[in-house]
């Protein structure tokens, strides 16, 4: 006859044998058990503490095994993500110091490469060289002409994030062409060009005093700290073949490095001897600098 | 083989049926809430508002907050903040307009929601403007005063005052919603998590800190 067992379900208790048509949920697969159990938030903590390099799974570990997602389901995206706090603090430590034997890529980021990291030191930087450039406007205009500039945000977030994807595009291009191998994925590539440009963040507060070379030096430094760090990592691949290459593309590396570092510095913050105040708008430059020429 | 036949046809074996009432006791409560009057409903929502701004003044830990979010507070204060932060706007370089409050919100919003859950949390996207929305009380309350304090004498060491206002008020509203957001995240992601959030009050306070009247 079939009732209804205690655990829910519909069972047939007429025959002890299993007949075939009739199936009895006695035992659970693993996937059923709850992940947001206090049991097995606390297997997760005891498994990181233990080995000091695995990698603890996210929340949704258990789930991912057999599926496969797609490009707009957002756990497709979770595995560029499979970082904690001390990785990433690791890695940032790493990006602006460099040391000459060791690349802090081969260390830290080759096995792991995450995204979470470069994404949020760019979009720091574009707020900090958004909000000092503000501020810089606040303390050279009176208060009655400073209007908060959003141009700002804009026009910082082009610079940046276009220096952030076309660096490491045209460096996977040529690796691939020139070298014919792919040394480097393209993700490792945004990783370490991301994480390159967490030297500027203070840097961009620094440059709001008004003091010309203290302007300029600290670009210079900050440029070379951060581009030193690159030239490690990438001299060991450069320098193994086709050594008359190797020189010219670690000037390269460092001349962009520099360019991009002193672009930001100029059409932000630079307080000239003239006392020409630096816009964002090419119309208005052109109009305060026939407006100063006859002085 | 016969018994397993017949087990599925309607009226041959007996079969326990389970039979009662098809209008359980929950359909009757959410009927008595649509024969309310309206002053009932008020009173509830306006209370589950004001309790929600306590707990943004006061943090204390609390998971039915989450659970239970609301998008009345969260628009009330980005449009007191929105007001606020409005400057005339006659020169050539933009101010603040309107809008511009109401789309910061919206993207950070957006940008935490989506940061939260690709680093395995269970946060959704009212929720996170819930939580942001209300623990905005703190820095519209130094904006208030900000704008008080203008009309006072002795510019220079007002900068400094105004700056330090928005700072206590911006190291409240963080506490706040680190309060707010609890136990969502693994904890060893948890500062990765809340960072976009310190990003965002963070700009919110310098455009606090920023903006001037144009007399």
């Amino acid at each position: 006859m079939m009732m209804f067992a205690s655990d829910g379900f519909l069972t047939d208790n007429s025959s002890s044998t299993n007949t075939g048509q009739t199936h009895v949920f006695t035992s659970f697969p693993n996937s059923a058990v709850d992940v947001d159990d206090e049991h097995s938030g606390n297997k997760t903590i005891n498994q990181s503490d233990s080995n000091q390099y695995t990698l603890p799974l996210p929340a949704t570990a258990n789930e991912t095994t057999s599926e496969q997602y797609h490009l707009w389901q957002i756990e497709y995206y979770q595995k560029y993500f499979q970082v904690d706090t001390r990785q990433v603090v690791e890695r940032l430590i790493g990006s602006i110091t460099p040391r000459p034997n060791k690349s802090y890529f081969d260390s830290t980021i080759r096995q792991n490469p995450d995204l979470y990291g470069p994404f949020w030191v760019c979009v720091t930087f574009i707020l900090t060289v958004a909000i000092s450039g503000n501020i810089v406007d606040y303390f050279h205009k009176s208060a009655t002409e400073f209007q908060i500039d959003f141009s700002k945000i804009t026009l910082s977030a082009l610079l940046i994030l276009i220096y952030w994807w076309l660096m490491p595009t045209a460096i996977y291009f040529f690796f691939r062409w020139r070298l014919n191998r792919i040394e480097y994925t393209f993700l490792e590539l945004l990783c370490i060009y991301g994480y390159s440009l967490t030297i500027f963040i203070p840097i961009s507060i620094l440059w709001i005093i008004p003091i010309n070379w203290l302007q300029w030096t600290s670009t210079l430094i900050a440029s070379i700290i951060s581009g030193s760090v690159l030239i490690v990592t990438f001299w060991p691949t450069i320098n193994s073949d086709h050594k008359r290459f190797s020189a010219l593309s670690m000037l390269i590396i460092l001349f962009v490095h520099l360019l991009m570092a002193l672009c930001i510095m100029l059409v932000f913050f630079h307080v000239s001897d003239k006392n020409i105040n630096p816009t964002t708008e090419t119309t208005t430059v052109f109009t305060t600098v026939l407006s100063t020429t006859p002085k | 083989m016969n018994n397993d036949q017949n087990s599925f046809l309607p009226s041959s074996q007996p079969i326990d049926i389970i039979d009662g009432n098809i209008t359980s006791t929950s359909n009757q409560n959410e009927l008595s809430t649509l024969d309310e009057p309206i002053f009932e409903t008020i009173k509830r929502d306006l209370s589950a508002v004001l309790r929600k701004f306590s707990h943004a003044l006061i943090p204390r830990q609390s998971l039915t907050l989450l659970q239970q979010w609301d998008l009345w507070g969260p628009l009330i204060l980005v449009t007191t903040l929105a007001i606020l932060l409005q400057t005339n706007t006659t020169k050539t370089s933009s101010g603040m307009h309107f809008a511009e409050v109401f789309i910061l919100m919206l993207i950070g919003s957006i940008a935490i929601t989506i940061n939260s859950q690709l680093l395995g949390g269970k946060i959704s996207f009212f929720q996170s403007i819930c939580v942001l929305g209300y623990c905005l009380l703190p820095l519209l309350i130094s904006a208030f005063i900000n704008n008080f304090l203008f009309y006072l004498p002795y510019k220079s060491i007002l900068h400094i005052i105004r700056f330090l206002i928005v700072m206590i008020a911006f190291t409240w509203t963080m506490y706040a919603s680190i309060c707010f957001l609890g136990q969502t995240q693994h904890p060893n992601r948890r500062i990765l998590v809340l960072y976009p959030i310190f990003l965002f009050y963070f700009l919110v306070s310098w455009l606090i800190i920023l903006h001037t009247h144009s007399k």
